[in-house]
């Protein structure tokens, strides 16, 4: 008897939706911590 | 051992050439952002000084129009087009950041009226679009999945339905594109009359959230108009994307029922799974910004970094409106989207006149 394959790479990594918000959320981090004081637009 | 360690040095290259081969396409979405927002700059100076009246087009319009005369003039090179393929990404990152710029309060304020005008639009959309996919023949999959991304959120609800409902990737292919090439036009029609019928900013914001399909188009339309009507056609269009798993969950049951999809059999989870992570992040900010955990110029530096992330994504908008690609699909799923989207936003405005006559929203 086999083991079940591993899931697809794929289905493991996180979405696109997942890596967004943590990325959003690194950034307010980094601004709350002081660490990104100015961005000029 | 070695078997573990050399199958590690063979996964590792791929994820660090995937993300260096994003580099050149990032690049020419900011370049082509920035080359946006620096015409806008040079046009309003150069009119302001020599006392020309000329109206305000915002570097989104710039930007867009500037990445679709790319696209289609010249062939893009393969090498960039995984960047630019990011710009979905970038939009979600602002999406989330925009947060800080809603109090909670508000976004449960307008979010809860939204949310009964969306109720209200997704109904009618997927009654009229599924009547309309009968009456031009079109495949009951592929009126399915129109019927969808007319109704909650373009591609991406079109994505989602396509696995839920075992769909064809030909169909899913011709859906996206009639989604996209009708978003394509909304972009640059609702500005138009929205500026015709003398719209305020609220009412233009909440009538292209419900009315323009696709994230990246709704927020570019709402911003063209004025950064009130952006900010406000994002917190409807995300209310409308936080439908997405209900929606994409009742047309499961029913392919399920006339045998063309396998039973959902955990209905919380295909809900849980179909939620788009981003409205939670959206919310989570905003609850930050409610407790007051930023400081009045973080919240600046907050918007700043979500106008970048939108100024990538309206590079992007234009950089992928290939209308050659767009069009050669074939032409009744877009004279049945066509006839959809109008008749959807006659509805929609109609809906958002009497929301106002209500709500005074």
């Amino acid at each position: 008897m086999t083991s079940p394959p591993d899931p697809p790479a794929a289905s493991r990594a996180p979405s696109l939706d997942t890596l967004a918000v943590l990325l959003a959320f690194l950034l307010a981090a980094l601004v709350r911590l002081g660490l990104l004081k100015s961005i000029p637009w | 051992m070695s078997e573990a360690i050399l199958q590690t040095e063979t996964q590792a290259p791929p994820l660090l050439a995937k993300l260096a081969g994003l580099i050149p396409g990032i690049a020419l979405l900011a370049a082509v952002g920035l080359l946006g927002k620096i015409t806008e700059q040079t046009i309003n100076g150069y009119c302001k000084a020599h006392q020309i009246i000329f109206p305000n087009i915002e570097y989104v319009l710039w930007s867009i129009l500037i990445g679709m005369v790319i696209a289609n003039v010249t062939r893009i090179p393969a090498l960039f087009q995984a960047g630019i393929a990011t710009y979905e990404f970038w939009l979600k990152v602002g999406i989330v950041l925009l947060g800080s710029r809603f109090v909670l309060g508000d976004v449960l304020k307008l979010g809860g009226i939204s949310l009964i005008l969306v109720v209200v639009e997704i109904a009618g959309s997927l009654v009229l679009m599924l009547w309309l996919g009968r009456l031009f023949g079109l495949k009951p999959k592929l009126t399915s999945l129109l019927a969808v991304g007319t109704s909650v959120c373009g591609v991406s609800a079109i994505i989602a339905a396509q696995a839920a409902i075992d769909a064809d990737d030909e169909d899913s292919a011709l859906a996206i594109s009639a989604i996209l090439a009708l978003g394509a036009f909304a972009l640059f029609a609702f500005p138009v009359i929205g500026h015709f019928l003398h719209m305020s900013d609220h009412s233009f914001g909440v009538w292209t959230g419900l009315a323009v399909d696709n994230t990246a188009e709704t927020i570019a339309a709402g911003a063209i108009y004025s950064d009130t009507a952006g900010k406000i056609a994002i917190l409807v269009k995300t209310a409308r994307n936080a439908m997405i798993g209900f929606v994409v969950l009742g047309f499961a049951i029913q392919g399920a029922r006339h045998g063309l999809t396998g039973e959902v059999k955990n209905r919380t989870a295909f809900l849980v799974a179909k939620f788009p992570r981003f409205v939670l992040g959206f919310l989570a900010i905003s609850l930050l910004l409610s407790i007051h955990a930023f400081s009045k110029g973080q919240v600046a530096v907050l918007a700043n970094l979500s106008r970048w992330a939108f100024l990538l994504t309206f590079a992007g908008i234009g950089l992928r409106m290939n209308f050659r690609q767009l069009f050669r699909q074939g032409l009744r799923p877009f004279a049945v989207g066509a006839l959809g989207e109008v008749l959807i936003a006659f509805l929609t405005l109609g809906l958002v006149i009497g929301a106002n006559a209500i709500w005074k929203i």
